[in-house]
Formats: C-alpha cells, structure tokens, sequence
C-alpha cells in the first residue's frame, strides 16, 4: 500500500509539494513557538533564576499561553492609519521569513525545491521581510514607529550587504547557487567550508545577528531607548506575527549558516568511513534526553509533575528504540544532524544576547560599513586570487588546498 | 599598539570572556530563585511584620496595661487605645484599634512597650480585599493575620 | 511640536515622559534636538514630592527617623545615619566605639548595596540584561544581614538618636566575613563581563564628559566628583563616626566620562569591603547607647552636618527652637544636585546616550523630589 502511495504523489507533483509545504509550514511555526520558550529558559539558566515555570510542567505550555493571550487581546487600529498597509505589513514580514524555507535543504532527500539558484533567492526573499518593517513603521501614523522603522531598515539593509558578501567567498569555492549542491560539494571535499572560510564565517554570523534585529544589534526595538521601534502600535496577534517573523528570520539565517558553512546535513567527519559509529548518535540523544528528563521529573516538588517527566522520558525511550531499527536510522541521519546543528546556532544566538551591551546605532552602523563590508570584500578579492592561481596551475600547485 | 592588544582584539577575546561567564552560571546550584508557595521564605527573628497584641502564656488575659505609649510614640498616629477604669481603680484594656494601612512597620511602637505586649511578628502576608479589612481591632491583633495557603 | 515636520533640521523638542523605563523613577526630561545630536535638555522634577521636610515639623525628633529611610529610598541605612548624627551634633552627645562601628559596618554595607543597584540597572538601560540579575543576587544578601539586625530589609530604621536600638545578633561578624569573601569574587565576575568589552567601551568612553572644575562649579560630589578627577570623600576630608580609624583609599577618575565613572564605583565597592574587615576586627562588647534621654529636646540653635552617602554628600541642615519637634530640616539631596550637570553632560551627544547619562548620574527620585 506504501508502494501504491509513493506512486500516487508520484505522478502528482503539485500534490507531493503540497504536502511538504504543509509539514514544512506546520513543523517550522511549532519549532519557532518554542524558540521563544527555549530563548526564555536559557536566558533565565544564564541569569541564575528559573524562567517560565508555573504554565505547564516547567513551564512547556508557556507559548500556548501566550498564543491564546494575544489572540484574545483588543484589535487596535491607530487613528488615521491607513488600514490596508497596517494590517498588510506584518503579514509580508511572516511571508517573507516562512518562503525562505522552500529552498532549503533539510536532509539529501527532503527539501521542498532545489532551484539552481537556491542561494540568490533564499537572499532576495529574506531582504523583502524588510518591506514589512518599514511598511509596518509608516503605516502606524506615528514619528516614533516611523524613525524606528527607518533605522531598523537602514541597519538591515547594511548588513544584508556584508552577509551576502561573506557569502560570496563561500560561492567562490562550490561552483554553485544550488544550496543542495552547496552541501554534496563539502561531502566532496570532505571538509566543512568553515574551515576553509572562517573569516566569511565570522563575518556572517556577525551580520546574521544584525539581520535579525538581536543583541548586540538590538537597538531600534530596545524598549529604553526613545524609539520604541516598528511594532509599537501593533498589539496583539498581529504584533505576535511580528514577534514570530523574528523568529523565524532566526531560524532561517541559522538554516543558511548551517548549510552554507557547517555542511548542512551532514554528519562530522561525513567523508570518514571509520567514523560510521557517529551515525548512532540520534539514539544517543534521544536516551540522554529521556535522562535529562527522568533527572529534572525526580527533583520536581508536584507529583503530577513528577509523573509527567516519567510518561516523557519514557516516550523518548521508546522514540530512542524505534530509531535503532536500520532503515529509520539511515533515514533520519539527515535531518537529525541539521536539527542539532541549527539548534547549536540558535543557543549562540541565545547566549549572545544575554551577554552584552548593545551597540549604539550610529556605532552598529560604524561596524556594519567600516569593519564588515570592507573584510568580506577582501576576503572575496583573496579567495579569488587563489582560485585564479590554482585554476591556471592544477592541483598541484601548493595553495590548492585553500580552495580544495 | 602592542601585539598582545591586537590579536585580542581580532579575536574577540574580552566578547568570549564574558560569554564564557554567563555560559558557567547554567551549572545546577547556580539558580537562586524561591518559587514562592511551595517554598517560604525563611524570615529573621526581628523582623518587623503584622502587629500582634500578646496575651499571658498561662491565664490568657491581655499583657497590654493601656499605658497609651505606643499611641504616642507613632508616627502616623494609627494606634487608638480604649481603656476604662475597674472597680478596684485599675485601668483595664477595653479595645484597642491599628490602622494597618497607615502603618510604616517603622517598630517605634515595639521599641515604646514596656511589657512587651505589643510585638511586631514575623507575618508578612496581610493582604486583604478591602480597606476596612485592614484596620484591626483587639481580635484580630490578639489572632493574627490568616492568610488562606495555597498548595500549588 | 512645532509646524514643521520632523524631518527638517529645525530644532525638535522632545519629551522622556515621567514614565519611561531608564529614567530611574518619575523624572521627565524635555530634550532639545537638533537631528539626533542634543542640544539641551530640562529636567522636570517633583512627581515624588511627599513633604517630608514639611513632615518633619509636626513630628518629634525620634519618630522623624522612619521618614527620612523612604527619602534615598535604595540606601536607607545611610539616610538615617545622617539624619541621626546631625541631632546628636546638636545634642553634643558622644556615641560609644561599639555603636560607631556598628554603624559603619553597616553603612559600608548599604553601600555596597547602593552600587550594586547602580551596576545593575545601567548595564541593563545598555542593554545587558544579564548583571542586574547578578546584582540583585548579591544585594538579597546583604539585605538578609540587615533582616537580621534590625528587621526590615529596605526601610531600615536602623539607628537610634543616640546609639543603636538593636545589639548585633549572635553570628553577626561571621556572617558579615563571610559575606565579604563571598563578594569580592563576583566583583571579578561583573569586571569580566564589562569592564574590557569592547561595546561596553563604546558605549561609555568619552560620554558625558564632566570636567573637575565644573563638577565644583555645579556642586556635584560622591562618585561624579571622583570620576572627574576631583579627590573629595567627606570619610576622609571630614571625618564622621570612626572612619579616620579605618584605612582605606579613595579611587578617582581621569577623564570625567562615563566609563571612569563606573571604575570608580566598582573600586569604592572594593574598598567598602576593607572597611568592613577593618571594623569587624576593631567590635569590642560595650555600651551601645549614649547618655541621651528618653525626650529629645536639643538646645534652641541649627546645625549643618552632611555624610558621604553612597549617591554623593548628604547633608542635613537642622534648626530647633528647643521644643520637642525641629523647627526646620532641610535635606541636601546628592542626587539632586548632581542631576544639574545633566544639561552640561548631554550637550553635543546623541540620544542613545542620554540613557547612559542618567544613569551614570545615578540618581533615585525619592531624594531628588524628597
């Protein structure tokens, strides 16, 4: 009947594509719901104090509270707003952030489309969220949303310039827009491209967290600054769609990171046959999980709670067996190894903003043109003067491996 | 500038010493919150909270002898003592009136006593739903404040 | 507003309400902009104003205390000092060794805890949200060691006309040693996070410069004056209580600016600590209370008598009449007084960094609108 099935969607693309839309869509808006509540857990483990706690069991139905409060709040429309643009903008935010998605590689075999293009779209959709900042800003009929929108905008428009410039030095080594292509290419070359471009690393990662509005960047929203930022008018679900596509662009620059430079879907040592045991590491995760869980569950003061933790772990014991079987652990080798990955990059995310002190923004704007374009330009000019002296001299000549 | 200074600051040394300050404070015994019902606080002794009026540990009358110097001695003047005159010429407590709400828990009142009737106890949870509820008289000063507790 | 949009350069004012996160408490400040640069700014103060000066008429001498702990409402412990040394000033009473360091120890303390509010807000108006919480560890603390002396953790009432009410509890000078050795690390730890960082630096070098001669000229003092160079601590230029018995330094700025600023507080908490290892050793048993009376009546006269309170000097100026309550007391309020270089502070600096100002200034509104 499987067979029958694969058949069916087979012969019906526009249906299959669908479908991983669907997933895809639901999938990402649950993982973004609980970046928030994973952001204020760590945040409040970094700060010595505990975080959400009463909602749930250790808080874990925090976003669902949080969803219904802003669903159920008082629809405010500013007077003299011009409607259609006010209620329009943070829906182009939360389009844009989500579209970035269909082009991204989750695993070899599992992504929504490969354009052959990927990378230049996944930029140019993830610029036009920042239609929805500076939409959402003008159409509050307000100065202070207006000029916090035109700094946000200023700021993301900069940055998109070093990112996309970082990028470029990481084009100069795989031959191609194709972000798929991009991963089978570090497969081939049996190094991650960080290794090969760290400073486009750095300076990416830099931008990544410019791009998406977060400390040390985080002016235009800080709430004790005079601008209050874009979203000030906007309250309840719509400025939770806001909230949500910052998130979201979260994830997404975590997801182009992740591809760009730490090989996608690929496992460490991906190219190493001696290191095969690492493909048990999804079974690994999922017994430390039921672990960790059984541990926080036995220090739990309720016993309801108690007997959650328990039911928890046992569910991830049972997930840990169901993976050990063969063919499900080859399948989700992928997509467990991205998913590690990107977490990884939204905890750094995390912690950065609970370390520093932001930046002023005409000194965010100071780093942005003096210190990132400039390096990714360089870092482009070098890359490619190795390339031209290895392309013209073979393999053998003694810089190739900078460039594999 | 030396070498030591720019390669600092190339590589981010001073962002990566704070970043690996907040990343040790994740360790189990750093976390210093009391989520509160489930865990009191614990309070000092001489901590200044809800007045209480003392009565004698064995015969249960009142200590408070109306001498009037707690009334005198505060600063809001919220203490009202009422005192009559018993067969045998001796002044006996009759009520006695806090304004809770006015109160700034400053212990002067406590300090005047000269027999210790009148103490400022180690209650804290006073709250209550109206503004009468917190100008105690004789009987809910000889009792104390009782908070409803909560499990959960 | 004026007719013009706001996007001419023509002059703009603007207005940081009275409710405004980072400005530490109910001040409004009106911003003159041309741009982004500030040209000047006008504090609009007195939405704290209680009338406690007024208060103090109707009031004996002893009942007054309580009042004045709500003024600087963050360094309670210091407020009474003052109030309380200036009537023993006009009493010409003498306190025992044993009140006095008592007294010191736990105004060194209140000190601490002061800066430690200071720190944890101001990283947090720049956008650290990490060591206000790290503060607030360290401060709960020392808030317990006051619970335990004289029963409130904030509006102390902790000393008495004369000496003090309470005798230390048994375990005092442990617990105040140990809290020492607790501390001194996690002072480590909030230079690790700021005091190198590179944004941190950004933000608070060469903001809100204020030369020494106008620090004199604007009558700033307390940790201002310091970090503008000026060498003036009224422990050691006018000595109170014990403290030309205790060895300790007073750390000054160079260059007037923000990031000086927060150097010097970080050091004086340091030294607030030496001093306290200091007067521990020196708490010999004795009298806690002086030969006071049970009714204060202070000869008819005035007296002016200030204390190095952790925002600045503090000073009380009383008048009697010889009747059982002050005729007149007036507060110098540190922050006050230091809130005037705001203007000069300001001038010439972007928005961004008025936040930074103001809370370098350090101010509490409780004591500014008293």
């Amino acid at each position: 009947m499987l067979q029958s099935a694969i058949e069916f969607l087979k012969a019906n693309p526009l249906l299959l594509a669908l479908i991983k839309i669907l997933l895809v869509f639901v999938v990402i808006a649950g993982i973004v719901a609980y970046l928030v509540y994973m952001e204020r857990k760590v945040l409040a483990f970094m700060q010595a104090r505990l975080g959400p706690m009463r909602v749930g069991p250790w808080g874990l139905l925090q976003p669902v509270a949080d969803g219904i409060k802003l669903l159920l709040k008082e629809d405010i429309i500013p007077a003299g707003a011009d409607e259609y643009v006010f209620l329009l903008a943070p829906a182009i935010s939360v389009a844009a952030a989500f579209t970035v998605f269909s082009a991204i590689p989750f695993a070899g075999n599992f992504y929504v489309t490969d354009i052959n293009i990927g990378l230049l779209f996944v930029l140019a959709v993830s610029s036009l969220g920042i239609y929805g900042i500076i939409l959402g800003g003008w159409s509050s009929n307000s100065h202070y949303p207006l000029l916090g929108a035109l700094r946000s905008s200023a700021q993301l428009v900069s940055y998109e310039v070093a990112a996309g410039m970082a990028l470029v030095g990481v084009l100069l080594i795989s031959n191609s827009l194709s972000m798929v292509e991009i991963v089978r290419r570090q497969l081939a070359m049996g190094v991650w491209n960080v290794f090969l471009q760290p400073l486009a690393l750095v300076i990416y990662v830099i931008a990544a967290v410019a791009e998406t509005n977060r400390n040390p960047f985080d002016l235009p929203e800080a709430e004790s600054e005079l601008t209050a930022g874009f979203h000030t008018e906007y309250s309840g679900f719509r400025f939770a769609l806001y909230f949500l596509a910052e998130y979201t662009n979260m994830v997404v620059v975590a997801c182009i990171a992740i591809t760009m430079f730490f090989g996608g879907w690929l496992r460490p040592f991906a190219s190493v046959r001696a290191l095969d045991v690492l493909k048990f590491s999804p079974i690994l995760a999922f017994l430390a999980g039921a672990g960790f869980v059984l541990w926080l569950g036995l220090k739990s003061r309720l016993s309801l709670e108690r007997y959650f933790f328990v039911l928890l772990a046992a569910v991830f014991i049972v997930l840990g067996i169901l993976v050990a079987y063969p063919p499900v652990l080859d399948a989700i080798q992928g997509i467990f190894w991205f998913g590690a990955k990107v977490l990884a990059f939204l905890y750094a995310f995390i912690w950065c903003r609970a370390t520093f002190p932001r930046y002023r923004y005409d000194q965010l704007m100071n780093v942005g043109w003096r210190w990132m374009i400039p390096l990714a330009l360089g870092n482009v000019v070098v890359t490619a003067v190795i390339r031209y002296l290895v392309s013209s001299h073979g393999a053998a000549h003694p810089l190739a491996w900078l460039v594999r | 500038m030396s070498w030591n200074v720019i390669l600092r600051r190339i590589f981010l040394v001073d962002l990566i010493k704070g970043l690996r300050l907040t990343f040790s404070y994740q360790r189990p015994g750093a976390v210093y919150t009391e989520q509160y019902p489930l865990e009191r606080p614990a309070v000092a002794e001489r901590y200044r909270g809800a007045p209480r009026l003392n009565n004698h540990p064995e015969t249960g009358e009142t200590l408070c002898i109306a001498c009037n110097l707690c009334s005198l001695a505060c600063p809001e003047n919220l203490i009202v003592v009422g005192w009559a005159r018993t067969e045998d010429r001796k002044k006996r407590l009759t009520t006695f009136t806090y304004d809770l709400s006015r109160c700034m828990f400053c212990g002067l009142c406590e300090d005047a006593c000269p027999v210790d009737a009148l103490e400022l106890t180690q209650d804290f949870e006073m709250a209550s739903y109206t503004r009468e509820g917190l100008i105690w008289d004789r009987k809910a000063l000889e009792e104390g404040p009782q908070p409803t507790r909560y499990s959960r | 507003m004026p007719e013009a949009t706001f996007l001419d350069a023509s002059e703009l004012l603007i207005n940081m309400g009275p409710q405004h996160p980072a400005t530490h408490g109910v001040l409004r400040v009106k911003l003159k902009l041309d741009g982004e640069r500030v040209l000047g700014t006008e504090c609009i103060i007195g939405y704290l104003h209680r009338g406690v000066e007024k208060i103090a008429e109707n009031r004996t001498y002893q009942q007054f205390a309580p009042y004045v702990d709500r003024m600087d409402y963050c360094a309670a412990v210091t407020n009474g000092m003052g109030y309380v040394e200036t009537v023993e000033k006009l009493l010409a009473v003498e306190i025992p060794p044993r009140a006095q360091y008592t007294r010191m120890i736990l105004a060194e303390l209140q000190r601490i805890a002061s800066h430690l509010i200071w720190l944890g807000t101001h990283a947090l108006d720049l956008g650290a949200m990490t060591p206000v919480f790290y503060t607030f560890r360290e401060r709960e603390e020392i808030l317990k060691i006051f619970e335990k002396y004289c029963g409130a953790r904030l509006t102390t009432h902790a000393f008495r006309i004369g000496g003090l009410q309470y005798d230390l509890y048994d375990g005092f000078e442990k617990e105040v040693v140990k809290f020492c050795d607790y501390f001194l690390p996690k002072v480590d730890e909030y230079e690790q996070l700021l005091t190198q960082n590179r944004i941190w630096i950004n933000r608070t070098r060469n903001v809100g410069v204020l030369s020494g001669e106008d620090a004199i000229a604007y009558g700033v003092t307390g940790p201002m004056l310091r970090g503008s160079g000026v060498k003036w601590d009224i422990r050691k230029a006018q000595p109170y209580e014990a403290y030309d018995q205790v060895d300790f330094e007073v750390p000054i700025g160079e260059h007037g600016d923000t990031y000086d600023r927060y150097i010097v507080r970080m050091q004086e908490m340091r030294q607030s600590v030496r001093i306290i290892r200091q007067c521990v050793e020196r708490l010999a048993p004795g009298p806690i209370f002086g030969k006071v009376g049970k009714v204060i009546k202070p000869p008819a006269g005035e007296v002016y008598h200030s204390i190095e309170a952790p925002k600045g000097e503090l000073g009380y100026y009383l008048v009697s009449d010889g009747s059982v309550n002050p005729y007149r007391v007036r507060v110098r309020p540190p922050s006050l007084i230091n809130l005037q270089a705001l203007d000069k502070m300001a001038q010439g600096h972007l928005v961004a960094d008025i936040v930074a100002i103001i809370g370098t200034i350090d101010i509490v509104l409780g004591e500014v609108d008293r």
